[in-house]
């Protein structure tokens, strides 16, 4: 189940930002914060709800802290939607069935009637 | 993920949205969705009974639901049960209606762990057969007062639809 905390993490214009950004691959937090152009610390409270979330996580190299995305959210995301989507369209085939059982009832009963 | 042709899904915001076009006229739609008993025969998925315990057709009326998979060809689903319990909030025959979906157990206890769904239908007739168009929405208000009190909830709605193009994005890395 998808937790909400999950999308809510996302629901802040420079987190989302922060995230299209290491779609380009590995950066350090000075680098993110350049990029956004805003203050070092202010990326790292926004790179802290990430890493927390699951979207992010932090390589030690050389003194520098290095931030990747990890893809398990995303597939928790998707496979969330995923399933929701599949009930929905299982359902609606079997809707479909039915509604054709009640029109030949309805045709039925017209005759009948 | 293989959509019928007479299918399209699409996020606004924060809400999920199934249109599926049925070739059946409008008060024949709305009566399978609005009749308990018919909607027993269709609601679950092949090969799961659907029983509905409490079907109050009306707004603040309750829908209390089980489904059980009675299919021993399903493997581990055989024999499981999934309940369900709704209120509606709106009903407009026969163009919408309107509840809120919850997980419940057999004894209708709504599990508060977690959110609660507004579902949102309404039927549309078009040269005798029905559109259908059903919106839900992922987050119940409290949740989203909670996110708006914690201050993250500024663009959610824009935010949305861009995290749907990257969740897209994502599936082809």
């Amino acid at each position: 189940m998808l937790k909400f905390t999950t999308l809510s993490a996302l629901a802040e214009p420079s987190r989302l930002q922060i995230v299209e950004l290491l779609k380009g691959g590995p950066l350090s937090v000075g680098e993110i914060a350049d990029r956004l152009a805003i203050r070092q610390p202010q990326a790292s409270k926004h790179l802290r709800v990430l890493s927390e979330a699951g979207f992010v996580e932090v390589e030690v190299n050389a003194n520098k802290r290095i931030y990747k995305l990890r893809p398990d959210p995303f597939r928790t995301m998707d496979s969330w939607l995923d399933s929701y989507l599949q009930i929905w369209e299982e359902r609606y085939d079997r809707l479909n069935a039915y509604l054709e059982l009640m029109k030949a009832e309805e045709k039925k009963n017209n005759k009948e009637g | 993920m293989n959509l019928p042709e007479n299918q399209n899904v699409y996020t606004e915001g924060n809400v999920l949205v199934i249109e599926r076009l049925f070739n059946a006229p409008r008060d024949l739609v709305f009566r399978a969705y609005s009749e308990s008993d018919r909607l027993e025969k269709w609601w679950g998925p092949e090969g799961w009974k659907t029983e509905n315990f409490q079907f109050e057709f009306k707004p603040e009326g309750i829908w209390h639901y089980c489904m059980t998979c009675l299919d021993k060809n399903q493997g581990e689903f055989y024999g499981q049960e999934s309940c369900g319990k709704g209120i509606f909030q709106e009903i407009v025959e026969p163009e919408k209606i309107v509840y809120t979906d919850y997980f419940a157990d057999k004894a209708g206890n709504v599990n508060e762990e977690m959110p609660g769904m507004k579902v949102s239908l309404t039927f549309t007739e078009q040269d005798g057969k029905t559109l259908i168009i059903t919106r839900s929405e992922f987050a119940s208000e409290e949740d989203l007062k909670q996110v708006m009190e914690m201050g993250v909830v500024e663009g959610f709605s824009s935010q949305m639809n861009r995290l749907d193009d990257l969740l897209v994005e994502q599936l082809r890395m």
